[in-house]
């Protein structure tokens, strides 16, 4: 198969070659390599790559995959970074609208009357810069003569890949893993991988999050060699009893390679005493029944009590062939008869922020250290919970909420302000991916990678489907996806609340301001478990709350801490105490989007927003609205914020 | 002569000269207000203060549309019009400027001295602000202010009192709320008394508003530095501000409102050179909601057609 640029333009075209989602799992080779974080299945690409830019997809140079090509041009570049922070294209913060508003006329394909393709509409885009990367490599030793993938962590927005000459596959979904399958055309030395990426397709529609626009392979790469037999996804199945004492436990492996041998299942509480001890034989699947388990320490906030789970594959002779480690927690979370949800039986409440991935150098490139200091300021100030606003974080970040008792609320890459909100009118004329038949899997896709990657991971209180997007069969089928796959956590989505009509509910609000003049249907009781609005301010929170709430109410976003702001925060906090139904929220946002530059008149660092860079249209500051600075220093606001998250702790 | 129990009154042409022992103050009455504020030999004004209306523009501030609905309040806070100076020393009160004075000595003392300022504002309607300045023998000077409600103003963006000093401070210390306050943000602070190195801005992307600390008994201000040619000490010298009959909300920065106003970086603020102490008796709170319409909640607005009164001790002993 070749590569296809037309791919770009077509909504139906999304992921090719691309290997399946599954498990976040790590696996080693045995338990040294574990306790040193080390695994000789796992080569790193991070590092120099030779990188070519070109302003937009014609001016690509040909066959610049071929390992015989004279790369003598191309320069160089980081991976992981952002191409506009090493300055080859420019830096643009934008809100609402799409990036290229007043310069180039784009309508969705298939959105405005159920034909229009939008032939060329990004792959001709004068806009569509693209990166062309280069990297040599021999592999590892270790690697060598075994199925070798790689995976690509996050990449903005659309990437083809190929190695050695050969098209290897094509991925969107900037901010989920990419793994594409190596076997077939890699050598031990003299690799030549090359990806090209293009900063716009028609993912960019269902990517509109506010945030400064960047493109690039901004999160790790690594290669990653299959023992002989493989834990290719695992699913973990804890659950607790009525009465909240005792669970069980169960598992489902799904297997790769060589179906010979034993698993072992080992689970350990944090004392190291054995639990479960049980050995099962290979194959494509592997189920290990539920085991019941008494007296179980249950994970939350106070107490992220977590097991430790083993899984070892062993050879016919007994030999270790692959050791997976997980740690997991027993939590239940449900919706009650009175509408009030309940985390371990008891009443859950949210002292919640939004955090987009950001660092004032890096942009979203951010570093293991940037995620533990998140974590600490999140202790030091009561906030339990966060939001993964607007697409799924880097992989190590579900494993510290996990360990942190940070309750999470994992959110879809998706969001398409544009296509339904013109200055600040709800006019979804051309919505997707609203109930557009094109638009369908690739949101349903999206909510399957969220779902399979992160499925283990106990902080996940909440799948969210997305940011404001609108509502319709699409998201729907999102929802359903996760109702289908998960019956242990709740479904969040916001935009439906564009839908219904609230007349009984919250009688104040003025429905002009929330729904669309031409009408729509009502997708309430078919999307989201929850009552989730945005901003809604106390007085029509409180409304909600007295016309007898049939889903408990929640703001997904609320307490906008731009520049000087989080003033009134007790009148939402003081609801708490009044209307169980109310579970709190999430405060717009953690960290401010700015960049540190050095200003060329005084020679200072200094903090940059939208519009500082030339960029137009930008939504200037608008990307400054964190409780923290972007340098994660904590704005003044953030002790009245340490005070009132305190009071319901 | 010794003034140790009275108040040394000088009854000049163009202003009333009021001293004591380490310290000497001059009420102008070309300059609309207190020109000299000298203690220990340190002169502690720049300019004469004068009531302040206006906040430097907050995000939300900007999202509601309220700097627009209060823009009459900028012109008043950046021009003032003095329109009326009263004087009382002792119980004796003149009838008017200038004073009938050729038949003084530089013997004259008091054991009292008040002036009050009468500012007419900038504003349609114009409303009066009169700021009353009462000098007793130790040298603290009670000031209380007094806005003249009106119907028909927009909200204020604050009330207060703007004392901008030659040079900039090394640092305060207050007794009142930790970290920076509004009406509306000041659950989460606590009691007691603070010290802050420098004259620090908060950061916000957009300079705007900041550094309010609200319900404070006490500030006192250290600076090192002066204008004074002849003067090359680098000793602290100290000025506190005291409660009068409440606590009293204060900001000290660098900057006036209208230079954060003028800022769309941090960095496009002027070289720190003074020492901006408001004495706010009415804020309005930040608000929060949203940036984009949302209004700060009600009870946190300064209504215009309200009288508002503060009061507070300058050079507090």
């Amino acid at each position: 198969m070749d590569a296809d640029i037309k791919w770009l333009d077509d909504p139906e075209t999304f992921r090719v070659n691309q290997l399946p989602a599954h498990s976040d799992h790590h696996f080693y080779g045995n338990y040294a390599e574990w306790a040193h974080h080390t695994s000789r299945f796992v080569q790193s690409l991070d590092g120099q790559w030779q990188f070519k830019f070109a302003s937009h997809p014609q001016a690509r140079q040909p066959g610049f995959f071929q390992p015989d090509f004279a790369a003598s041009d191309f320069g160089e570049i980081v991976v992981p970074s952002e191409i506009e922070l090493s300055n080859y294209t420019q830096n643009n913060y934008i809100n609402t609208l799409m990036p290229w508003e007043g310069k180039i006329y784009r309508r969705p394909a298939y959105a405005v009357d159920g034909h229009n393709k939008e032939a060329g509409s990004f792959s001709e885009g004068q806009d569509n810069t693209v990166g062309m990367y280069r990297k040599e490599f021999d592999l590892a030793p270790d690697l060598r003569g075994k199925e070798v993938r790689v995976r690509f962590e996050g990449v903005e927005r659309s990437m083809y890949l190929w190695l050695n000459g050969h098209f290897v596959g094509y991925a969107e979904d900037s901010f989920t893993p990419s793994e594409f399958d190596l076997t077939p055309y890699i050598q031990d030395e003299g690799n030549v991988m090359a990806v090209e990426v293009f900063k716009h397709s028609t993912a960019s529609w269902i990517e509109d999050q506010d945030m400064f626009r960047f493109s690039g392979i901004f999160r790790s790469v690594e290669l990653l060699a299959q023992p002989a037999t493989h834990v290719e996804d695992m699913t973990i199945r804890p659950s607790v009893d009525d009465g909240y004492h005792n669970g069980h436990f169960s598992l489902d492996l799904q297997l790769a390679g060589a179906p010979v041998g034993t698993v072992h299942v080992l689970v350990k509480d944090a004392d190291g005493n054995s639990l479960v001890d049980q050995s099962l034989p290979v194959d494509e699947k592997v189920t290990l029944p539920a085991v019941a388990l008494e007296n179980i320490h249950l994970w939350d906030n106070h107490h992220p009590y977590l097991y430790q789970l083993l899984v070892e594959i062993r050879d016919e002779q007994g030999q270790l062939v692959e050791l997976v480690p997980y740690r997991f927690g027993f939590r239940r979370i449900e919706i009650n008869a009175d509408h009030v949800v309940l985390l371990n039986g008891h009443r859950l409440i949210i002292n919640g922020v939004n955090r987009h991935e950001w660092d004032d150098q890096r942009g979203r490139s951010v570093t293991l250290a940037d995620m533990e200091s998140d974590i600490q300021t999140f202790k030091e100030n009561n906030i339990n919970a966060v939001r993964t606003c607007h697409y799924p974080d880097q992989l190590p970040w579900y494993q510290l909420c996990d360990d942190n008792g940070i309750y999470m609320m994992a959110e879809n890459n998706l969001e398409s302000h544009a296509t339904w909100q013109k200055m600040g009118k709800v006019d979804p004329s051309y919505n997707v991916p609203g109930s557009v038949p094109q638009w369908k899997e690739v949101v349903v896709d999206r909510a399957r990678t969220n779902y399979e990657t992160f499925k283990n991971h106990p902080a996940i209180l909440f799948w969210s489907l997305g940011n404001e997007s609108f509502a319709g069969d699409n998201i729907a089928a999102m929802g359903r996806f996760y109702k289908e796959h998960d019956s242990t956590r709740l479904v969040h989505y916001e935009g439906v609340c564009h839908t219904h009509d609230y007349s009984k509910q919250i009688p104040s609000l003025d429905k002009s301001t929330y729904l669309p003049a031409q009408g729509t249907k009502d997708y309430r009781d078919q999307i989201s478990d929850v009552e989730s609005w945005m901003y809604l301010p106390p007085k029509q929170v409180e409304e909600y709350l007295q016309n007898n709430p049939d889903k408990p109410f929640m703001e997904c976003e609320y307490m906008h801490d731009m520049g000087n702001s989080a003033g009134g925060m007790g009148s939402y906090i003081e609801l708490l105490d009044k209307y169980p139904q109310y579970f709190g929220g999430f405060i717009w946002d953690f960290i401010d989007q700015a960049l540190q530059v050095k200003d060329p008149v005084s020679g200072q660092m200094v903090m940059r927003y939208g519009g500082d860079f030339d960029d137009r249209h930008s939504d200037y500051e608008f990307s400054g609205d964190g409780l923290m600075f972007a340098d994660r220093t904590p704005k003044p606001a953030m002790q009245e914020v340490q005070y009132y998250y305190g009071l319901h702790k | 002569m010794a003034y140790t129990n009275k108040l040394h009154v000088i009854y000049g042409d163009g202003s009333l000269g009021v001293g004591g022992d380490g310290f000497h103050y001059i009420f102008s009455y070309e300059r609309g207000g207190l020109e000299s504020l000298k203690i220990a030999g340190k002169e502690w004004l720049y300019r004469t203060p004068t009531p302040t209306f206006w906040r430097a523009t907050t995000d939300n501030d900007r999202g509601s549309g309220f700097n627009i609905k209060a823009a009459q309040w900028l012109g008043a806070d950046y021009f003032q019009k003095c329109t009326q100076i009263d004087v009382t020393v002792d119980d004796h009160h003149f009838a008017g400027l200038p004073l009938d004075n050729d038949h003084y000595s530089n013997d004259e003392t008091a054991d009292k001295v008040s002036l009050t300022y009468t500012f007419t504002t900038l504003t349609v309607p114009a409303t009066t602000v009169t700021v009353t300045y009462t000098v007793d023998v130790a040298g603290q000077i009670k000031i209380a202010a007094h806005y003249a409600g009106k119907a028909g103003l927009p909200e204020l963006p604050i009330f207060g009192f703007r004392l901008v000093m030659p040079t900039v401070a090394t640092g305060f210390e207050y007794t009142g709320l930790s970290g920076e306050t509004y009406p509306d943000r000041m659950a989460g602070a606590s009691h007691g008394t603070f010290t802050v190195k420098g004259l620090p801005v908060a950061k916000y992307l957009v300079p705007q508003e900041n550094g309010m600390h609200m319900a404070t008994d006490r500030v006192t201000i250290t600076r090192e530095t002066t204008q004074n040619n002849a003067d090359c000490a680098r000793e602290p010298f100290s000025l506190t501000v005291a409660k009068g009959r409440e606590s009293f909300a204060f900001s000290c920065l660098p900057y006036t409102a209208e230079e954060l106003e003028n800022a769309t970086h941090v960095e496009e603020l002027p070289l720190a050179r003074r020492t901006v102490l408001v004495i706010a008796g009415a804020v309005r709170g930040v608000g929060g909601i949203d940036s984009w319409g949302a209004d700060v909640e009600e009870r946190y607005h300064i209504p215009a057609d309200h009288d508002i009164d503060f009061d507070f001790i300058l050079n507090a002993k």
